[in-house]
């Protein structure tokens, strides 16, 4: 009891709560001519704690459309929870599934009309365009968004984005004299970039790894199902008969 | 604001087969007013030992003379040129001697060294602004851009690169990689060093 | 004959014994005094033609507006109390604006008139204790023209707030024998240039007054320039064509 020590003029405290945390975990997506890719990590932490290694942050909206989204997890979860609402109100108010360039744009509106208040994510939209062109759309938490060949965002997005630069867009590259670049990249090779970001990620970053996660998006009768043919751990989720074609492939990556 | 950000630049060494490369941009700012585009961060220590400086500027010039006077005692008290290993030793020890004031430094070490056998051997290491070594087998990374260099040295890098093919890998790393640094840039050197000779190289960059 | 009705006809939300819905159905006859009003759906686009009835000589006929834009791909005639189709077109007009900015696309032309036909019922709606927002049901017709995704479209709507597509549509009080017309000469495909003669022809029938350029405006909605009202001098053209 003597060494005891009372204050007796102890400040007020102020305790607040912090209504955001970072989940981690990192997502990708590369658009080809006809089909787009959209990845990401299942691994979820808070801090240096793995919380679980199995949450998927890659979404099928539609048979044309896949969200990743990544950031705050709760945040996310329910975002998505909401846009899927809004796409089956619009399915039943207008009798079709929503382009994936409406969904971009609703993306938009729905991300916006939280300015001061937002959801603590980042989305990224692939799929496929109504012309049948693979397409890619990146958005900040507050909506502000694009239509790109191909995004990284997350915990390693300064990890993914400048080798994806490098890969995808021939960035500091020149064609071998009498040359071009393809105009183009193939299903195949996406495929392993995608593969190659991911083991690169988990390899550098603590909060990337666990599970992948590769959302596949084929235009209508696409030839690039070809590529899919010896992927291994492959499954198709198509819903539709509309003729674009869904596939999953779930690989594993480094746990430590 | 990070020191680091401070005046901007990034440095890296890739390991190759009898070979070793090191490479920096050439940006000096001043946090985001870009002042010079030919400031030089990466030094040769001896004729098979270079050395990075990336961070504060008023530092790179410092520890630079510093490491020169150093060294030169090495040289003149062992009768010898110093060797990769120990450089990096002495480094470290130069920048822990500071542990409480740091120099605002993260260097990049990358030489060749003897082995006990005759043979040679590629050599690369980094430390931290306290002096604590990496001593990595493949690549290391410092400055504003090591994020991004570590994510495309990752998918670049393989084992046992010939001069040439460890030129064009270090290159097409640092590059891509200061592209995504506002902090970097503004042109690159890299020096590839083997056994008999050091190729020295200035790249065509981005100057945005 | 409005004996038997003086019960039911004052309250605009109450049925009938019989099941009928007195003011509604007044309200649709309203439309049969209107002006009458056209609408030719074709393979190319849509034609939209109106009677303006220029009841006096010091009246300026082009301050008589019948047909209306709702967006670049959506136009509409109307019939009946026109001055209720503000309103509606209003709110048309709208739905198409937040459709655009929301979807970042172009609303489906039965998806608008849906929104209008929405708004047609909420004559009933009144909050307790609040001035109720509607106090009758519209008393106009529409015919909304426009091409989407499925392409060219010709909707009727009514103060019951049903709507029907049609190939070919006439409302309005000389709809009967305007419709008859229609029947016998509409063919599935007809030219645009076909469906605007066919258009000035029936209503020539049925207009008490010679045809001119103005006393009738006719409109297209059309897969490349959209939604347009044709000026007096393309007008005169189609009229000499007749």
């Amino acid at each position: 009891m003597a060494d005891m020590v009372s204050i007796p003029h102890s400040q007020p405290q102020q305790h607040q709560f912090n209504p955001y945390t970072e989940n981690g975990g990192t997502i990708l997506a590369i658009a080809g001519a006809d089909f787009s890719v959209i990845a990401g990590d299942t691994r979820q932490s808070e801090g240096y704690s793995i919380q679980t290694r199995y949450a998927p942050k890659v979404f099928r909206l539609t048979d044309k459309a896949v969200l990743a989204v990544n950031g705050f997890a709760a945040d996310g979860n329910m975002f998505v929870k909401k846009v899927r609402q809004r796409l089956e109100w619009y399915r039943h108010a207008h009798a079709k599934d929503m382009p994936i360039r409406a969904i971009a744009r609703l993306i938009q509106t729905m991300l916006y009309s939280r300015r001061f208040f937002p959801y603590y994510v980042y989305n990224i939209l692939g799929g496929i365009e109504e012309d049948g062109t693979g397409a890619v759309y990146s958005f900040d938490p507050v909506g502000s968004y694009e239509r790109e060949a191909c995004r990284a965002a997350g915990a390693a997005q300064s990890l993914v984005q400048p080798f994806l630069d490098n890969q995808i867009y021939f960035k500091n590259q020149t064609p071998a004299p009498g040359t071009s670049f393809p105009g183009h990249l193939s299903l195949s090779t996406v495929l392993s970039l995608v593969i190659d970001s991911f083991t690169s990620a988990t390899e550098r970053h603590i909060e990337v790894g666990d599970g992948l996660e590769m959302y596949i998006v084929l235009a209508k009768n696409s030839p690039s199902i070809q590529s899919l043919r010896d992927i291994r751990g492959m499954s198709e989720l198509t819903a539709t008969e509309d003729g674009e074609r869904v596939f999953v492939v779930r690989r594993d990556l480094k746990k430590d | 604001m990070s020191i680091m950000e401070y005046n901007g630049g990034s440095v890296i060494a890739m390991a190759g087969k009898d070979c070793v490369a090191i490479a920096s941009d050439l940006r000096l700012g001043n946090q985001m007013l870009s002042i010079s585009s030919n400031f030089q961060r990466v030094f040769p220590v001896t004729d098979r030992i270079y050395i990075g400086l990336p961070g504060l500027a008023t530092d790179v010039t410092t520890l630079r003379e510093r490491f020169r006077l150093r060294v030169n005692m090495y040289t003149i008290k062992e009768e010898r040129e110093i060797e990769p290993e120990a450089f990096t030793h002495l480094v470290s020890s130069t920048l822990y001697e500071h542990r409480f004031g740091p120099y605002f430094i993260s260097p990049v070490v990358a030489g060749i060294s003897k082995t006990p056998t005759g043979g040679i051997k590629p050599f690369i290491a980094a430390t931290d602004l306290i002096g604590c070594i990496n001593f990595a087998k493949d690549f290391v990374v410092s400055g504003t851009a090591s994020s991004k260099l570590f994510g495309v040295a990752e998918g670049l890098w393989e084992p046992d690169l010939g001069p040439e093919d460890l030129f064009e890998t270090i290159s097409q790393t640092l590059l891509n990689a200061v592209d995504r640094d506002a902090f970097s840039g503004w042109g690159a050197v890299v020096h590839v060093i083997t056994k008999d000779q050091v190729i020295t190289r200035k790249l065509k960059a981005r100057m945005d | 004959m409005f004996l038997t009705r003086s019960e039911y006809d004052r309250g605009v939300n109450t049925f009938s014994p019989e099941g009928r819905l007195f003011q509604v159905e007044y309200a649709i006859e309203a439309i049969k005094l209107g002006s009458t009003t056209v609408g030719i759906k074709t393979p190319d686009g849509v034609i939209l033609g109106v009677e303006k009835r220029v009841q006096s000589p010091l009246l300026e006929a082009s301050s008589i507006e019948k047909i209306m834009e709702i967006d670049n791909h959506l136009g509409c005639a109307m019939s009946g109390l026109t001055a209720d189709a503000r309103t509606m077109i209003d709110h048309a007009r709208v739905t198409a604006q937040n459709h655009a900015f929301t979807y970042d696309e172009r609303i489906k032309v039965e998806s608008v008139t849906q929104a209008v036909c929405d708004l047609a019922l909420r004559f009933g709606e009144s909050v307790h204790d609040e001035e109720a927002m509607m106090s009758r049901p519209f008393g106009v017709a529409l015919l909304i023209a426009g091409i989407d995704e499925h392409g060219p479209q010709l909707f009727h709507t009514d103060p019951s707030g049903t709507f029907v597509r049609y190939e070919a549509k006439a409302i309005g009080s000389g709809s009967e024998a305007a419709q008859s017309e229609l029947q016998d000469k509409w063919h599935k495909q007809m030219t645009l240039k076909e469906a605007q003669v066919l258009t000035l022809r029936v209503l020539k029938q049925v207009m008490e007054e010679k045809l001119d350029q103005h006393n009738v405006q006719l409109a297209q909605v059309t897969k490349d320039k959209g939604f347009e009202i044709l000026d007096e001098a393309r007008l005169q053209a189609v009229i000499e064509e007749m």
